[in-house]
């Protein structure tokens, strides 16, 4: 990717991470990932999907759901192969922060389960 | 209610979208309206008014933050795509700045010029009630001749419209120290004056009405130039005293440094401390006009009150005192505007170069047009392309225009940097014309006016491509094929800009033409005298020594003659009171009323009106001015025998029609003394090459003894000996200014330097659109040639010869060539009209300038055609056909 991954990029990646959806369900998993402490607006939203858009990150989906559920307006998003592969460096970048966080004692060690 | 509230919402959600990009709203819009009616649905389920309200704001503060970050991301994108296109075609860019830049930059100088003499307000206080009262004499043709002390006197009691009424005038003095004589242009003025203009003096005091009353002790406000340049800005000037007209003056202050207006002074006097005006006999004489009166009108006056009640005061003096205001002349008094009294001499050149400037940038803005669209012909398929991968119209059209914009910035950054080098030359050409010239500078106006010309430009010239790429775009994705018949849309398009080309270049060539013409027959003027090595020298006796005493006068004139007439290379030597195309008096001089013996006056016949010139015998000669009739003066023309005149062909032919004059009386004194008319010599221009010659006298140096200049016929260059001179001079007596030495072949090309320069200027605005336009010319041709490569190698397969392949090219060239040129002769028949008073014998229709014009843009034109018609000649006619 040319740009670097926004936290609210990687959010609508990782909304993405189970399925397509369209905008207002990306919105509505944001929201239900961060325990409703991430709430992006339209305009937000659709910034950061053209920008996945354009960097190959995302793209829309040829087929639709049954027609009893769709919507015409609605368009589908689903992640790429090279989206989820910036998405898994961006989670592994940040496994690697939490480590030394916690090796720094920033963090509790997690007790084994 | 339920329905009607969503659309509202729905409606508001919408308009907000606006905000975004075209394309934006374009790619997204419809599913961004639908996520956020659900997103509306869900919060007001979940938390009511206050789930939508906390909605609302979050929405309005992503819609406020990304909006504009997508515009500046685009228009990143657009600049980056725009320098990319502008490098890969370097040449196209290159001509296009500095075209643009070249045409920018002669509007904003010009504006820059024109936005400060005509269109401020005068650098003082309210300016515009400032006026100024103009004393005419209409039936003998005077337009000021200027006030006498009973007169100001009256015009201050009788008024009802000005605050305040002030006079001025200007002398030159000897202002002696220790350095030696030096002569100084003093400006007299009654108390109030700077008051009246509000200027303050920056050192010391300004005058006081104490100032001004007869016997009061002399004193000086010195002007900033002259307290910087000669007094090193002593800050201690004041209380510096000088002796000037045999009296001790002393320096009371010192002025800021303001434009000096009506003219520039070294040092200024109130009235009571000026030789001649302080004189009983000038302030009781109603006769002795020579102060310039200056008004400021009441607040709440109009200009016609304060008009009409100036001229009733003027009638009214007219009925007191008829002897002073005699009928014929049709004395009375006007007020004009300062503003406009000032800057009168400089409006129709000024226009005219704006107006000169404004066609340049006209044909620059055509040909950079053009030059997109034919290069959009070689993008067509890349354009079309793109539109149909999904950029919308909207974003082509925008990245046209950054494309322009880019262009028209650069051009105008290029455009400011000419125009401020270029400024001196129009402030210098200015200056001539206008006082106002030193106020002109490079201000933040000039910089507003590149930045706007340069949007102005970028508007005109994307438009034009934007308007005719928008067409082809349609067309070609309708029938998918880039070289569609819409194609002919924008041919047509080019050929209109052609046209224009040549027309506005039609019309700056022949305004140039006509002034080339003008110029040319300015210099061909005979001026009625030889100034091939002539030397003038100004002299300035120390006048406090020899005022009232014609004997001293008379002898000084003679030790100088005798000095200067045996230096080695002088011919011959005259004295005179002032020499033709003396700058110092181009205004017309000497002028009294004539009487002719056995021509009584009759009534409504404009009075007889002469100039005057004293001279010693050998000016004639010295100026190589022909003797027609009788004899020119000699030495026993002297104060022992009665007077005697010369005068010159055209009094001779005015006055006495076809008689022989010499031996006739004239009076200068009504018929008081009468001078006998010994000879007619030719007629000379005296103030300026465009001024007919005028009625003149020449009465002998030794019977009305005036010093004002040394004329001497050289073998050499005068200038050469200048200095020799200058020594020569000084030896009679070194209390002797020479203020201005000049060679007679300078004096006439300084009277043309206007004329010059203005006709420069339009020539090199001429030859700019020429070159712009024959490019543009060349330009499409060169595309038209490369689009019809195929047609022409097919021609070529099939046998058609050069001489056809020419002929066709070039017809089509020279089409769109002579419409122009048609329609540019005809608007230049109506237009030229304007440039009348700006020309010298010359009609503004002049058939020759009409015609080499004509020809020149032809030729000009039909070469820009040739080059791309021979490289079709050349072409090889399979490569041609394998070329699609």
């Amino acid at each position: 990717m040319e740009t670097s991954l926004t936290p609210a990029m990687f959010q609508v990646l990782l909304a993405l991470g189970d399925g397509e959806k369209h905008g207002y369900a990306i919105l509505k998993e944001v929201e239900d990932q961060t325990g409703g402490e991430v709430r992006l607006s339209t305009g937000t939203l659709y910034a950061i999907i053209k920008r996945l858009l354009i960097e190959g990150a995302i793209q829309e989906c040829r087929h639709r759901p049954p027609v009893e559920e769709d919507d015409q307006r609605r368009r589908y998003y689903r992640i790429t192969p090279a989206g989820r592969q910036v998405a898994i460096q961006e989670a592994e970048r940040m496994e690697r922060l939490i480590a030394t966080a916690r090796e720094k004692h920033f963090l509790k060690r997690l007790r084994p389960a | 209610m339920e329905a009607q509230k969503q659309t509202l919402s729905e409606r508001f959600y919408r308009a907000l979208l606006r905000l975004f990009p075209f394309d934006f709203r374009g790619d997204f819009g419809p599913e961004m309206e639908q996520a956020f009616k659900e997103q509306r649905v869900h919060a007001r389920r979940e938390a009511g008014n206050i789930g939508l309200l906390r909605l609302w704001w979050e929405t309005l503060a992503g819609i406020f933050t990304t909006a504009p970050a997508e515009h500046l991301a685009m228009l990143q994108q657009d600049v980056r795509y725009a320098l990319r296109m502008m490098r890969k075609n370097a040449g196209y860019t290159a001509v296009a700045v500095i075209t643009l830049a070249l045409g920018i930059g002669a509007n904003t100088a010009i504006v820059s010029v024109i936005n400060t003499v005509l269109l401020q307000p005068l650098p003082y206080q309210q300016g515009d009630r400032l006026v100024m009262l103009h004393q005419r004499a209409d039936k003998a043709g005077l337009a000021n001749i200027l006030y006498s002390v009973p007169e100001i006197k009256d015009f201050r009691q009788q008024n009802s419209t000005l605050s305040g009424l002030v006079e001025y005038h200007s002398m030159q003095f000897m202002l002696l120290s220790k350095e030696g004589a030096t002569r100084v242009r003093a400006g007299v003025v009654s108390d109030g004056f700077f008051g009246m203009f509000g200027v303050k003096p920056i050192l010391g005091r300004d005058f006081t009405p104490a100032d001004d009353q007869p016997g009061a002790p002399a004193v000086l406000l010195l002007s900033n130039e002259y307290w910087k340049h000669h007094e090193h800005g002593d800050p201690a000037i004041v209380g510096k005293t000088f002796q000037m007209n045999d009296r001790v003056h002393t320096v009371i202050g010192v002025l800021p440094p303001v434009p000096q207006y009506p003219n520039e002074n070294d040092v200024y006097m109130p009235t009571s401390a000026c030789p001649f005006r302080s004189r009983p006999k000038m302030i009781a004489n109603r006769n002795g006009r020579m102060m310039s009166l200056f008004g400021r009108m009441k607040p709440g006056v109009s200009a016609e009150h304060c008009k009409a009640d100036l001229s009733l005061i003027s009638a009214r003096m007219v009925a007191q005192h008829p002897d002073a205001y005699p009928k014929e002349l049709d004395i009375n008094t006007a007020a004009v505007s300062l503003r406009q009294e000032l800057t009168k001499g400089a409006a129709p050149m000024l226009l005219m170069l704006a107006a000169a400037a404004g066609c340049v940038l006209l044909i620059a803005c055509a040909n950079v047009a053009n030059l997109t669209l034919a290069r959009m012909a070689g993008r067509e398929r890349e354009l079309v392309l793109r539109s149909a991968l999904g950029a919308g119209k909207g974003r082509l059209l925008r990245q046209l225009f950054t494309e322009s914009l880019i262009l028209g910035l650069l051009a105008a950054c290029l455009g400011v940097v000419f125009a401020s080098q270029s400024l001196k030359l129009l402030v210098d050409f200015t200056a001539r014309l206008t006082p106002r010239a030193r106020e002109i500078q490079v201000d933040g106006y000039m910089l507003l006016f590149a930045l706007a010309a340069a949007f102005l430009t970028s508007i005109v010239s994307g438009s034009v491509s934007a308007l005719y790429s928008r067409q082809d775009l349609a067309a070609g994705l309708k029938d998918g094929n880039a070289h569609s018949t819409s194609g002919r849309h924008r041919v047509h398009a080019r050929d209109v800009l052609v046209v224009c080309q040549v027309a506005f270049s039609f019309l700056l060539l022949v305004g140039a033409g006509l002034m080339l013409r003008s110029f040319s027959k300015l210099r061909n003027v005979d001026p009625g005298f030889v100034p091939q090595r002539v030397l003038a020298m100004t002299i300035d006796l120390n006048w406090s020594k020899y005022s009232g005493k014609p004997e001293l006068v008379r002898r000084v004139s003679n030790q100088l003659l005798e000095k200067t007439q045996s230096q080695p290379g002088v011919l011959a030597a005259a004295i005179s009171s002032s020499y033709p195309m003396d700058p110092d008096n181009t205004g017309g001089g000497w002028n009294q009323r004539l009487t002719i013996e056995g021509h009584p006056q009759r009534d409504g016949e404009h009075p007889p009106i002469s100039s005057i010139r004293s001279v010693s015998p050998d000016y004639f000669k010295a100026l190589g001015i022909p003797l027609i009739a009788g004899r020119v003066f000699n030495e026993a023309d002297s104060d022992k025998v009665p007077d005697v005149v010369v005068i010159n062909r055209t009094a001779a032919r005015h006055y006495w029609r076809n008689d022989d004059p010499i031996g006739r009386r004239v009076s200068f004194d009504g018929g008081e003394h009468w001078i006998k008319v010994i000879g007619v010599v030719g007629d000379v221009r005296e103030f300026g090459l465009d001024k007919e010659p005028g009625d003149e006298a020449y009465v002998a140096q030794a019977q009305t003894p005036a010093l004002g200049s040394i004329v001497l016929r050289t073998s050499q260059d005068g200038m050469n000996i200048a200095n020799q001179m200058r020594r020569a001079i000084l030896e009679v007596d070194p209390q002797t200014a020479i203020p201005n030495v000049q060679t007679l072949e300078q004096a006439r090309n300084a009277s043309m330097a206007s004329p010059r320069v203005m006709t420069d200027l339009l020539g090199i605005f001429a030859a700019l659109a020429l070159a712009i336009a024959a490019f543009g010319i060349g330009g499409i041709l060169a595309l038209t040639v490369n689009q019809r490569l195929n047609e022409i190698g097919i021609r070529v397969a099939l046998g058609a010869k050069p001489r056809d392949l020419l002929a066709m090219i070039l017809r089509q060239g020279m089409t769109l060539v002579l419409i122009g040129l048609a329609i540019g002769l005809a608007s230049a028949m109506g237009l030229t009209r304007l440039m009348k008073t700006l020309l010298f014998e010359v009609l503004p229709t002049d058939p020759l300038t009409f015609a080499g014009v004509s020809l020149v843009l032809g030729a000009a034109a039909l070469l820009a055609c040739y080059v791309p018609a021979r490289r079709a000649l050349r072409i090889d006619p399979l490569r041609a056909l394998r070329s699609e």
